[in-house]
């Protein structure tokens, strides 16, 4: 048993684990993505036996799932953070009144600040609004403790019990000793057994569990009162050390709250202790069980106290359930918190901001010196501060240098350049996509609303097109069911899906597209295209985002369509793969106009104001850092001078000339035409694996039509199924200030209608075909016709940029 | 007490510092808490851990290291170390590469931001305690060795040089040994060397 540092989330991984749990699961989100990894790492290892572990699609689904393990005797554990619990609450609800057999332990993390997060909503309210126990721990070692405590507490009870760590608590680290080998709880042997007076719920049944909801709330509230463990995580000390008197102020804390006590309690007695002031007695409770409320452990605290401060992060829950106490018995203590000024009423709170809480509560303010480390101050007269602290650079999160979504979210706002639009955003890495200069997010809400606002917008503001990105984890967690309505409602919306091929902002989690489990089976990848048919959208066009004039193709030509319509973007995401060489700007070159800066806004390229060059003179120059270029190339297709170049042409390609390449590609896309077989009975039982969706988008993609027309291949046809002027309808009666982009459309039109070509993949659309035969209720004639478009656009595809408009030269 | 701070850019490598001198900590038999910025942030934002070790065998309570508190801050790049200045304690030492990360809104700005800039405003902080900042020219040292991934044992030991920690060269090697990939430990090493 070697001590590790372990952070809180990967602590309570262990725990569970020590505690047998059997199976766990969850969906990503950021502070709790950790504690689902940690048990898959140890499982893979070897040291976990016996646990199933998965990401499911979403929190709901993970919930369900878990309930219906508990439902066979298993232990289960269930992860997300504070939205997540939003997603799983009709599951969470209604199976308290069902009750649980197998513990079922929620860890549910709040995130103060918000760090990560859309809102600072708090859990503890969630779990009294569902009457489920809460235990809230303030460190690592305790989240550890009550993670054990609340399996048998939830079967002692058969309620399902959360736990509520914060940030502070999920990343946080300390040393712990962990078993060096887990085993999970056997099922009991019955397994599930058949009652369908308790494991159906009905009004009456609802009606009768809710009374035993009620009761087993009243026992919990004792254990929380008065047993081990639940009374160590409802800990008073009081202090100072050596006070003769009774207190008379009291100080309550939650969670890393009481952490931040108890330091700051330590630094006020130090400092008193050198000012020589006495400072008045106090008695400190942490509230580690904070719903239901261990009303008699508070009533013993409050006990002789006038005063009781309460310090807590998000809601004032201690602080109502204080009053409410009060009330309730006629105490005659008063409450001060978030409620009376006296505690910050949101955000994160820290040891600082309560040492001078605590000062002033207990009446030391000016009693004390400022400094906290004073015997270090006399030394010096003035401490250290940088003079230009407001000059310092803001570093707001952006897209990664090399992330693909700057590529899709670049095309977007150049297909639409001045047409008017509303670009709903979503959540995960590419809300990102709000940032200057891309400026390309209008809206951003929850998981999946991003499509479902724009159906909105689209029925009341139909003069803009209405237009929604959603990646590629959150498309699997809650994008389906607002795909179907925009086709059973018909709105008139593009859907820009996001596809890196991870779920990239927590953590590079794996999800349904991927086919990647955490138990380390590769099972077949859902295809993002086939769900986007199956629901509706018979417009589907493919993009490379890093392929900027074939993006800006497709999504001209998806906007274009009257009704749903899609582009799928594929290019993985930087974390997953190795990166290119970096590019570099030629100083001879480089006119230091700044359009790359301004355009796409990479942070693997600077502007030295100092760099000279023949074409920049004295303007500076933009530059690039080798340490974060991964060679994506994008800014390569944006410089208008053709200043950044490539390290080594691309080693296939390296001998031949461009349309020598068109040509490889083109032979190559034949060649796996010719090998295709086709059969129209649809008993071709090969799957559809899309592998290519990460290519370079050359060489496999594909158009699904009703009959394959090989002929057509050869020959080269317009996009197809669109009519030219749909391509650029958005500039018609745009106005004089757009007629100059009028006409470049109209030669990029020419060049597509050149080098655009149609391909076939028979394998796909038999595997979509055979999918709808063999759905009893499914629809019962797929219009082919429609199914999907796929672009092929190649390198001949460059059109020449018009110079920069703007601020460049002036700069 | 002690208290690090480790400050920069998300993707410079804070965390498995923070790792590796929570690990000298221990070996030392020392109480440690380290807290760590993971999310939104390490998407290029400024990014902090904080490692706090009970040295004269107390317990440390918050993962968190008040303002005015911290014996080192380890800044990974010019301009975050000089953000979190105000987490200094009186007798702290700055420990600062140079290498500037520019980030992208700078890049926007009228006015670039420059490290060096940065570096001058750092010296004039520190003028009446010179001795209290240490500048490390991160690119000469990592060009010597020939991987930028380093940087990190590379300030690491620069922050054991100065003395303010009571944790030699050895503590550390050990410390890399039981945390760093195997594959990566000599590398490492060197960089001490």
């Amino acid at each position: 048993m070697a001590k590790k540092l372990l952070m809180g989330n990967e602590a309570m991984a262990h725990a569970a684990l020590e505690a047998g749990v059997r199976v766990v699961a969850g969906y990503p989100g950021t502070p709790s993505s950790e504690i689902v990894e940690t048990v898959a790492k140890l499982r893979a290892a070897g040291i976990a036996h016996g646990v199933h572990v998965e990401w499911s699609t979403n929190e709901k689904v993970a919930l369900e799932l878990l309930f219906g393990a508990s439902l066979a005797g298993a232990r289960g554990l269930f992860t997300c953070k504070q939205m997540g619990l939003n997603v799983a609450s009709d599951a969470l609800m209604s199976l308290n009144y069902v009750s649980v057999r197998g513990g079922l332990v929620l860890v549910v993390a709040d995130d103060p600040g918000p760090i990560s997060s859309q809102t600072e909503q708090d859990t503890r309210r969630f779990a009294a609004f569902a009457k489920v126990p809460v235990l809230d721990p303030s460190t690592p070692e305790q989240a550890f403790r009550m993670i054990q405590a609340a399996f048998d507490l939830s079967e002692r009870f058969h309620t399902p019990v959360i736990v509520r760590p914060t940030t502070r608590v999920d990343h946080a680290s300390a040393f712990f000793e962990v078993a060096d080998e887990t085993f999970a709880r056997p099922v009991p042997e019955e397994g599930f057994e058949r009652d369908v007076s308790k494991w159906v719920i009905f009004p009456r049944r609802a009606y009768e569990a809710h009374g035993e909801i009620n009761e087993r709330l009243s026992q919990v509230a004792d254990a929380f009162s008065s047993e081990e463990p639940f009374s160590s995580f409802n800990e008073v000390v009081e202090g100072p050390e050596g006070a003769s008197d009774d207190p008379v102020f009291g100080i309550v804390a939650s969670g890393i709250s009481a952490a931040y006590v108890r330091e700051a309690l330590q630094m006020v007695e130090e400092r008193a202790g050198r000012a020589h002031v006495k400072i008045p007695a106090y008695r400190f409770m942490q509230v580690g069980t904070p719903y239901p409320f261990p009303a008699q452990a508070l009533s013993r605290f409050a006990s002789g106290l006038s005063d009781i401060l309460v310090i807590e992060e998000l809601d004032y829950v201690l602080e109502d359930e204080l009053a409410q106490l009060a009330g309730r018995t006629h105490a005659s203590f008063n409450v001060h918190g978030k409620l009376t000024g006296e505690a910050r009423d949101r955000g994160e709170n820290d040891v600082d901001d309560v040492v001078l809480r605590i000062e002033k509560y207990l009446g030391l303010v000016g009693r004390l010196r400022l400094h906290l480390h004073e015997q270090d101050e006399d030394a010096r007269t003035a401490s250290i501060s940088y003079e230009q602290a407001s000059e310092l650079p803001v570093r707001p999160p952006v897209l990664c240098p090399g992330c693909p979504h700057r590529g899709a979210f670049y095309a977007v706002k150049q297909a639409l350049l001045k047409t008017p639009a509303v670009l709903c955003g979503d959540i995960g890495c590419y809300t990102l996509g709000n940032a200057q200069p891309l400026d390309a997010v209008d809206t951003c809400l929850c998981m999946g609303a991003g499509v479902t606002m724009a159906q909105g917008l689209s029925v009341v503001d139909p003069a803009k097109k209405a237009v929604a990105y959603i990646g590629d984890s959150t498309f699997f967690a809650s994008g389906m069911t607002g795909l179907a309505n925009a086709a059973y409602n018909g709105h008139d919306i593009t859907v820009m899906v996001l596809d890196n091929a991870t779920t990239a902002m927590t953590g590079s989690q794996p999800h349904p597209g991927t086919g990647y489990t955490l138990m380390g089976d590769q099972n077949e990848p859902l295809s993002i295209e086939a769900v986007l048919l199956a629901n509706g959208f018979s417009h589907v066009y493919h993009a490379n985002p890093l392929d900027k004039d074939a993006s800006i193709v497709a999504v001209k030509a998806a906007i274009a369509y009257d009704g749903p319509s899609a582009v799928i973007f594929e290019s993985p995401c930087i974390q997953l793969i190795k990166p290119d060489e970096p590019v570099s700007i030629d100083a001879d070159v480089c006119t230091g106009c700044k359009k790359c800066i301004t355009e796409i806004g990479c942070p693997g390229i600077g502007f030295d104001p100092l760099r000279e060059g023949p074409r920049s003179g004295s303007r500076g120059q933009a530059f690039i850092d080798p340490a974060l270029c991964n060679g994506c190339d994008l800014c390569v297709q944006v410089c208008p001078f053709k200043a950044i170049t490539f390290p080594v042409p691309d080693a296939e390609f390296a001998d031949l000339a461009e349309d020598e390449v068109f040509e490889v590609v083109e032979a190559e896309a034949e060649e796996s035409l010719a090998d295709a077989e086709f059969d129209e009975t649809n008993e071709v039982e090969e799957s559809y694996v899309d592998e290519a969706s990460h290519d370079d988008g050359a060489s496999a993609d594909s158009y699904q039509g009703e009959e394959p027309d090989l002929s057509g291949f050869d020959e080269t046809v317009g996009v197809y199924g669109l009519e030219d002027e749909e391509l650029f309808l958005f500039d018609d009666g745009a106005g004089e200030a757009d007629s100059a982009e009028s006409d470049d459309d109209a030669e990029k039109a020419v060049a597509i209608e050149e080098c655009a070509t149609v391909a076939l993949d028979p394998s796909e659309l038999e595997e979509i075909s055979a999918a709808k035969a063999s759905e009893p209720d499914g629809p019962q004639s797929v219009d082919q016709e429609a199914l999907t478009r796929r672009l092929v656009l190649t390198d001949e595809l460059n059109i020449e940029e018009d110079l920069p408009e703007e601020g460049g030269q002036d700069a | 007490m002690l208290n690090v701070m480790l400050t920069g850019v998300g993707g410079q490598g804070t965390v498995l510092a923070a790792k590796v001198l929570a690990q000298a900590a221990q070996e030392k038999g020392w109480h440690v808490r380290t807290a760590e910025t993971i999310g939104m942030a390490q998407r290029g934002g400024s990014v902090v851990s904080h490692v706090r070790m009970g040295n004269e065998g107390e317990e440390v309570q918050s993962p968190l290291i008040a303002r005015g508190c911290a014996d080192v801050i380890i800044a990974f790049e010019p301009a975050e170390g000089a953000r979190m200045l105000p987490y200094l304690a009186p007798t702290g030492v700055l420990v600062t590469a140079t290498t500037a990360v520019q980030p992208v809104t700078a890049a926007l700005a009228k006015d670039s931001y420059r490290g060096s800039v940065v570096l001058q405003g750092l010296r004039d902080a520190f003028a009446q305690a010179p001795d209290q900042l240490v500048i490390v020219p991160d690119d000469e040292l990592l060009e010597r060795i020939g991987n930028r991934k380093v940087l990190n044992t590379v300030l690491l030991a620069k922050a054991i040089g100065t003395g303010r920690l009571p944790l030699d060269l050895d503590d550390l090697r050990s410390a890399i040994r039981a945390c760093v990939k195997p594959a990566f430990v000599d590398l490492n090493l060197q960089a001490i060397g």
